[in-house]
Order: C-alpha cells, then sequence, then structure tokens
C-alpha cells in the first residue's frame, strides 16, 4: 500500500499513497521541513506550478542573512518565483514589557531594538515622551550632543551596512576598513556615554552623562580622518567596475511600490524619492543645519536598484560629516545637560502622541499613551525594518539565488528592530 | 562584442586602483592588537561589571526599584533604637542592616540606572569586563556581609516582631471598636 520514495534523513519519510496524496510522516520537532513537505503536496495537488519548482529555506542560520531571518524561497532553477519572510525569531516583547517599566526605564529596551543605531532609538523615544511631558524647550548643549550622537550613529551604522554588503558581494577588505573607522566612532561613544553598543545616553529631558573635556575636539579629529578614508574606500569599492555591473542591474524598486509599500529612509531615497523626516518634518535643531538628502541617480541602470540604494547611504555620510562639523563648532561646552530632566515623570491621563524621527535605516515612530501613572500605558514602535522585509518579495521575484543575499544586504534590516 | 572588451579593461583597471590602495595599508601602522597580551586602555567611566561598597549601602531599594530587569536583591532589617550603624561617608544615616545585596550579573543590561540613583553613590560600574564564572551560580554576586544564616534569623526575627506588632494592633482595634460602637448608643 505504501511505498517509502525517500529517506532524506534519519527521522523523516515521505510516502505517497496510491492516489498521488503526499504523506509526511515526521518528528514533530521538524515543523520547518513539515511546512515545505505541506506546501509541496499542495502545490501539486492543485497543480499550480508543474513540478519544476523547488522550496528553499534560506535563514535562519545563513551567515549572510543579517540576523536570524528566514527566506522561505519558490525557485523555478536559480530564478526566485517568490518569497516568503518569516520572522519571529528575535522577538522579544519589547511593546508589552514597556507597559511594566517606568517611562525613564524604557530607554535601555529602546537600546535592543536596532542595536546598530541604539542613539536614534532613544533619540526617537525621548523625542515621543517629551512631546507627552510637555517638555519644550531643552538646553541648547543637550540638543546639540543630541545632534551629533545620532549622526555619529548614523555613520556608524550606515559603515556597517557598506561593509557587509560588500562581504556580500564578496569583497573582504572594505569590510575591514568600514569596521576599522566604526571602531573609532563607539571608542568616541564609550567615552562620553560609557557603553560601547547599548548607551542609554539620551534621556528624557537631558542626557546621562556631561560632555568630557576633549571629545568635541577628538570627534573633530575622527571626521577629518573619516573623509580621508571614504575617499580611499570609495576607490576600492565604489568604483569598482565589477561591483558597479555586479549590482545596477537587481534588485529594482519602483519608486510608486516604494511609497505603495510605506518605505523610508536610505530604500525609500534609493527610489529617487526626496523624503527625509530631518529635512521635510523638522524635530531637534535639524532646520539650523545646511545639508542635503541625496537621492539615487541610477547613472549605471534603472533607479532604486541596489547599487543605488548603496550609493544612498555613501552620500550620506558625506552630508552627516557636513552636519557634524556644523554642529561640532557650535556646540556650547558650558551647560548642565541634566537640568530639564523632570523629577517625577507622570504625563497626564489619558495624553498620546507620535513621533517619528530619522534613524539609519528609516523613521522610527513611537507612539505612547499615557493612563496618568509612572508607568506607560502603551507603547508602540513603527519600525522602519519591518516594512523593508515585507517588500522582499516584491523586488526579489525574478532574481537569482545569488542575488537575494546582495538584496537583503542592500535594504540592510536589523532583526532586533524587525520583531521587537 | 567592443562593449565586452571595454568591461574587460575598465574591471582590470579598477581593480588596479584598488590595488594601490589596498597596498598603501602595508606600509601603515596595524590597528589591532593582540588581545589577551596587550589590552586598549578604558575611558574613564565605563560602565563594565557592577560592584557594590556595602559599608556605605543605606539599603534605600532605589537601585532595586528603577533596575529595568530586576537583578538586585535586597533585604533590609530595621536596627533597633538602641543599635547605631554609623553614617555613609556622605553623611546619610544607616538605619538598617542590609543582610542581603545580591546583583546577578547574568541579568544585568549594564544601563547604568541604578548608579544613577544611587544617593550615597556606594554603587558603581567597575572597569572590570572579564566576568566570566565557571559556573551559573557565580554569576550572583553577593555583597552583604551578614552570613546567610544570620540574615535568615535577622529576617524571622523581624518578621514576628512585626507580626506581633500587627497583632497587637488588631487587638487594640477590636478593643476600641465596641467602646466606639458603644458611644452612640449611650448618648
Amino acid at each position: 500500500m505504501f511505498g517509502t520514495i525517500g529517506n532524506i534523513f534519519k527521522r523523516q519519510r515521505y510516502y505517497f499513497e496510491d492516489d498521488g496524496n503526499m504523506v509526511v510522516d515526521l518528528d514533530p520537532t521538524a515543523a520547518i521541513e513539515k511546512h515545505n513537505y505541506e506546501t509541496m503536496a499542495k502545490a501539486r495537488q492543485s497543480k499550480s506550478f508543474p513540478g519544476d519548482e523547488m522550496i528553499v529555506n534560506m535563514g535562519p542560520q545563513h551567515p549572510s542573512t543579517h540576523g536570524v531571518l528566514r527566506l522561505e524561497l519558490v525557485l523555478d532553477g536559480e530564478i526566485v518565483k517568490k518569497c516568503t519572510p518569516h520572522i519571529g525569531y528575535l522577538h522579544r516583547n519589547f511593546e508589552k514589557h514597556a507597559e511594566n517599566v517606568g517611562w525613564n526605564e524604557v530607554i535601555p529596551y529602546t537600546d535592543r531594538l536596532d542595536y546598530l543605531a541604539s542613539m536614534s532609538m532613544n533619540h526617537g523615544y525621548c523625542l515621543a515622551a517629551e512631546k507627552l511631558l510637555g517638555i519644550k524647550e531643552l538646553p541648547r548643549k543637550v540638543e546639540y550632543l543630541r545632534v551629533i550622537c545620532a549622526e555619529l550613529m548614523r555613520i556608524s551604522s550606515h559603515l556597517m551596512a557598506i561593509g557587509t554588503f560588500g562581504l556580500d558581494v564578496g569583497a573582504i577588505t572594505p569590510f575591514l576598513w568600514a569596521f576599522r573607522d566604526r571602531e573609532r566612532i563607539l571608542d568616541l561613544f564609550e567615552w562620553i556615554s560609557g557603553a560601547r553598543l547599548l548607551y542609554n545616553y539620551i534621556w528624557i529631558g537631558g542626557l546621562a552623562r556631561d560632555l568630557p573635556a576633549g571629545w568635541l575636539k577628538q570627534a573633530a579629529a575622527f571626521l577629518d580622518d573619516l573623509e580621508r578614508n571614504m575617499k580611499e574606500f570609495n576607490r576600492l569599492l565604489s568604483g569598482n567596475h565589477i561591483f558597479i555591473k555586479r549590482s545596477a542591474d537587481i534588485g529594482i524598486l519602483p519608486p510608486e511600490v516604494a511609497i505603495n509599500c510605506g518605505a523610508t529612509g536610505p530604500v525609500l531615497r534609493g527610489s529617487g524619492i526626496k523624503w527625509d523626516v530631518r529635512k521635510d518634518e523638522p524635530y531637534s535643531i535639524y532646520p539650523e543645519f545646511e545639508f542635503d538628502v541625496p537621492v539615487g541617480e541610477g547613472r549605471y541602470g534603472p533607479v532604486g536598484s541596489v547599487l543605488d540604494r548603496y550609493e544612498v547611504r555613501i552620500k550620506e555620510i558625506e552630508q552627516s560629516i557636513k552636519i557634524l562639523r556644523q554642529a561640532i563648532a557650535q556646540c556650547p561646552e558650558q551647560g548642565d545637560v541634566k537640568e530639564a530632566i523632570p523629577r517625577r515623570m507622570r504625563p497626564p491621563a489619558g495624553a498620546e502622541c507620535y513621533v517619528r524621527s530619522e534613524a539609519p535605516r528609516g523613521e522610527i515612530g513611537f507612539y505612547l499613551r499615557s493612563n496618568g501613572t509612572d508607568i506607560p500605558d502603551r507603547v508602540r514602535c513603527r519600525s522602519s525594518c519591518f516594512v523593508h522585509v515585507s517588500l522582499l518579495d516584491e523586488i526579489s521575484r525574478g532574481a537569482m539565488v545569488a542575488d537575494m543575499i546582495l538584496i537583503i544586504g542592500s535594504i540592510d534590516i536589523v532583526l532586533g528592530e524587525v520583531d521587537r | 562584442m567592443r562593449q565586452y572588451f571595454k568591461d574587460v579593461f575598465n574591471g582590470l583597471y579598477t581593480i588596479l586602483i584598488g590595488m594601490v590602495e589596498t597596498w598603501k595599508h602595508l606600509f601603515r601602522p596595524a590597528v589591532t592588537l593582540q588581545y589577551p597580551h596587550a589590552r586598549f586602555a578604558l575611558p574613564p567611566g565605563t560602565r563594565q561589571q557592577l560592584f557594590c561598597n556595602i559599608d556605605d549601602c543605606i539599603g534605600c531599594y532605589k537601585c532595586a526599584r528603577i533596575c529595568p530587569v530586576n537583578c538586585i536583591y535586597i533585604d533590609t532589617v530595621k536596627a533597633k533604637p538602641s543599635e547605631d550603624l554609623g553614617k555613609a561617608s556622605t553623611g546619610n544615616p544607616i538605619r538598617q542592616h542590609v543582610v542581603r545585596f545580591d546583583i546577578d550579573m547574568f541579568k544585568c543590561c549594564y544601563c547604568d540606572l541604578c548608579t544613577t540613583v544611587c544617593p550615597t553613590e556606594c554603587l558603581y560600574m567597575t572597569d572590570k569586563y572579564e566576568s566570566t564564572v565557571y559556573e551559573r551560580n557565580n554569576g550572583l554576586f553577593h555583597f552583604s556581609k551578614y552570613e546567610p544564616a544570620l540574615a535568615a534569623k535577622m529576617l524571622a526575627e523581624q518578621a514576628a516582631e512585626e507580626a506581633a506588632a500587627a497583632a497587637a494592633k488588631a487587638a487594640k482595634a477590636a478593643a476600641a471598636k465596641p467602646k466606639a460602637e458603644a458611644q452612640p448608643a449611650h448618648a
């Protein structure tokens, strides 16, 4: 009655019944494989595709998926027909946790959202909490230091993004160079906040620590070095003809799709749309600085390709250096960074707000609601990476499996922010 | 065909440009350090392992309350009026025995909130970052000077005293209640 067709692994067998139905006999722990076999069996039954297709799981242990992301790829030979992202491997229950700790105790948790851009997450949350608490005027020194930290964080995050993107293409040296420069930024952050990755530095109404003497001077010296290093980096990777040819035609994200899906940050700007929260809906003291919003130009192929997103990041680093030079020159050395921190944080009951700000990977929005106590009633985080993961299916259809790595690298997701 | 050879030429030429850049790096000093043998100096105020100077601790529970991950465990016993526990180095009077002050460094998220609220600045972060231990139990750091047996005894005594006080209060309230009820009846 039953014939054993395959004995793939020790404990996993599948049979075909006489009427052609596939029966999966599995160890119940192998849920992923079971799901795949069932999907295949269903597809065979419905004759929706003729049987040449193959389902391949990319991740969650794949070294190039930038975290614990699982992509279920339906392949026709080497061509991706469908890509379904599966998330949740890094879920830490941030939003529910935040309903059980005080307003200022949420900040260490926001560090862990986008752990490559903790300062920007702190900044976004504090902007929202300050709006809720009615803190309008902050000391100038606090504002300047916040902008300096957020822009340094943007450079650090983009260095990581372009470095690992190079690694995805197969270039190892740019990755090491990017990390060498990122290390300098982490040293600066360690000096100012005491920590290297999860800072908890920007607090509601102020900063955790005062500015150390000589910090601004070191930051300015770093910017000089970075400018020189970026020129080297561009000569090595961005100008490489093989690299350009490899990435100019894949992962096209048309501008309409980008807007419809709600993409933000470098992914949206890579498609040629000039939208930056710092410029179009200014917060903090960004209107005082002079900078441009770089967009993808499609110099070597269609607009919105993987290369455009990469180039937008390179140009954003240059713009961040520009902002930092102005901010460091104007930042006051004197002043108390803790004077505006409220002693008791109790927003009025029922108060709510949604504030968005520009993190390196896109807009980070925080919706906060208060019930009049020391503890938030609701903290909701709108993350850009989540939206970008949902874009994957749209931009990867028709691409090769090897291109998938580049596409994931170019949208630059951090799974900590996707799963929260 | 022409485009093909142009691409080949451009590919080789741009690789050469990159090779020149990498070649220059051979003559620059190294940015890495051979870690276990040499270390980078840490800046002042770096946030690594927590340490509590228990002589200055007044048992105010502020650090335990603000900790987002609840990794500080404190038990205190109130000092009797006859006892004088002295003062912390900042001048705050110590009014209770801190019989237990444990920090679970496996849970700690190094957020630095506890050290900022400490009124006597007895809790601070040291610059020790190699905190690997061989057993899971060793991750729980004990700072209290009281032996666990003594601490348990003191806590039991305090609990018994409190229970006795509560019982006395309840008895007093029960005794006062009929009187209060009786009064309007007389009037």
